[in-house]
């Protein structure tokens, strides 16, 4: 069978809902897309780490720093799982890792920017990992199937993360002023990190990942259905949007396309955020003052006394 | 390092399930990762790794497809059990009718 051929024969599998596995022939440009795709997944979930790991030390309660941990622990683990449907796809971790560190890929904007109180984690842990939810749920239909597979585990741990960012949104909402102005002041920070966290709207015509349906829905119909789902839920805290600010359609909250600034996505984009060179920096020194449990690891007997 | 396969059993009444798969130098750690991985909130009670190049499988998957019509491994084919039923039914009523007269 001729290249065309091959890919003639792919293009009709995925056309008909088929699904693709590892050892499946794919086109370059298939395994090429998925591995960058799922490796910016994986980045972001160890990323996503550290500015949780940065509030454990103000929370508020043994409990919840307990709890706080555990979830840091989930979005590690989510790592390790996406590190290794990336390394089937061709690239190795060391080098996945190297690139990290090294800023030559990339992690999800919302990670480059700063944390600076316990209003922070109800962001985080309820809009966050609530549009995290979104996107996620959505690529479970993905036709990479170890993808696919994967992320019906690490859903169902967000579904929980979601439970606990909702809890301490809650438990804010229903306190002091001095607590609720937290909220207001986080959300009012991160509100434009989570319209862009969707990306801008997709060209589909030219996204290869759309079209081979490793992505199942455009970047603007995920957007709609988080503003959807949660803009009614912020109105009805009593809390208020910064722009772009939801203007309500029928059951539909949109936001207009112009009043959405992209300038800070696309520095980000470059690796040029608020928090990016000091979380890449503390990323790689871990990475080299670590080191000795990667060379245990790789040989276990030479470290066996 | 090597990669493993992860398997686990969630309980006894079902059968062990492929989990997923980690990296690890040998067999111990390879238990050990997947613990952590796979089972954080008790979603199995049984686990079991086993190194990716142990595992046997078909290089041809059209080789598992079954070779000839063998419809009637498949319950699809008694479908009509239906109209047979029907038919045995009023065919006994003449037969129960002359029981009866008799």
């Amino acid at each position: 069978m001729t290249y065309e051929e091959k890919l003639a024969r792919f293009n009709q599998h995925i056309e008909d809902g088929g699904k693709v596995e590892t050892n499946d022939w794919m086109p370059d440009d298939y395994r090429r897309g998925v591995l960058k795709f799922v490796e910016m997944h994986a980045n972001s979930e160890i990323m996503g780490a550290i500015p949780e790991r940065e509030c454990l030390p103000i929370a508020p309660s043994l409990q919840r720093k307990m709890s706080l941990a555990a979830k840091i622990q989930d979005e590690v683990g989510h790592a390790q799982l996406l590190y290794r449907i990336a390394e089937d796809l061709g690239k190795s971790r060391d080098t996945m890792i190297h690139d990290l560190v090294n800023g030559k890929s990339k992690f999800h904007n919302v990670f480059h920017y700063p944390v600076s109180h316990w209003g922070d984690v109800a962001i985080i842990g309820w809009l966050i990992d609530g549009a995290a939810l979104v996107t996620q749920a959505a690529l479970r239909d993905s036709s990479y199937a170890p993808y696919a597979r994967v992320l019906k585990r690490i859903c169902a741990e967000e579904q929980l993360h979601l439970r606990h960012g909702e809890h301490i949104t809650m438990e804010l909402s229903a306190g002091t002023d001095r607590q609720r102005a937290m909220f207001q002041e986080a959300l009012d920070r991160w509100w434009l990190p989570i319209i862009h966290f969707f990306g801008p709207r997709s060209n589909v015509s030219k996204d290869l990942l759309l079209r081979w349906k490793v992505k199942t829905r455009t970047n603007e119909d995920l957007r709609q259905e988080f503003l959807d789902r949660y803009v009614p839920k912020i109105l009805e805290l009593g809390y208020t949007f910064p722009t772009p600010v939801p203007y309500r359609d029928g059951d539909s909250y949109p936001v207009r396309d112009e009043d959405i600034d992209w300038a800070p996505l696309d520095a980000i984009k470059k690796n040029k955020g608020p928090e990016t060179e000091r979380r890449l920096t503390w990323r790689r020194d871990i990475y080299e003052t670590h080191r000795w449990v990667r060379d245990a690891m790789n040989e276990p007997a030479a470290h066996v006394a | 390092m090597e990669i493993y396969e992860v398997f686990k059993r969630s309980g006894h009444k079902d059968p062990f399930s492929h989990a997923g798969s980690v990296m690890a130098p040998d067999s111990e750690m390879a238990l050990i990762m997947a613990k952590e991985c796979f089972l954080r909130r008790r979603e199995g009670e049984h686990l079991w790794v086993t190194r990716r190049s142990d595992i046997h499988s078909f290089s041809d998957e059209t080789l598992l497809e079954i070779a000839a019509d063998k419809s009637y491994r498949f319950p699809e084919a008694y479908r009509d059990v239906v109209t047979k039923r029907e038919k045995a039914r009023a065919r006994a009523k003449g037969i129960l009718a002359e029981r009866d007269a008799s």
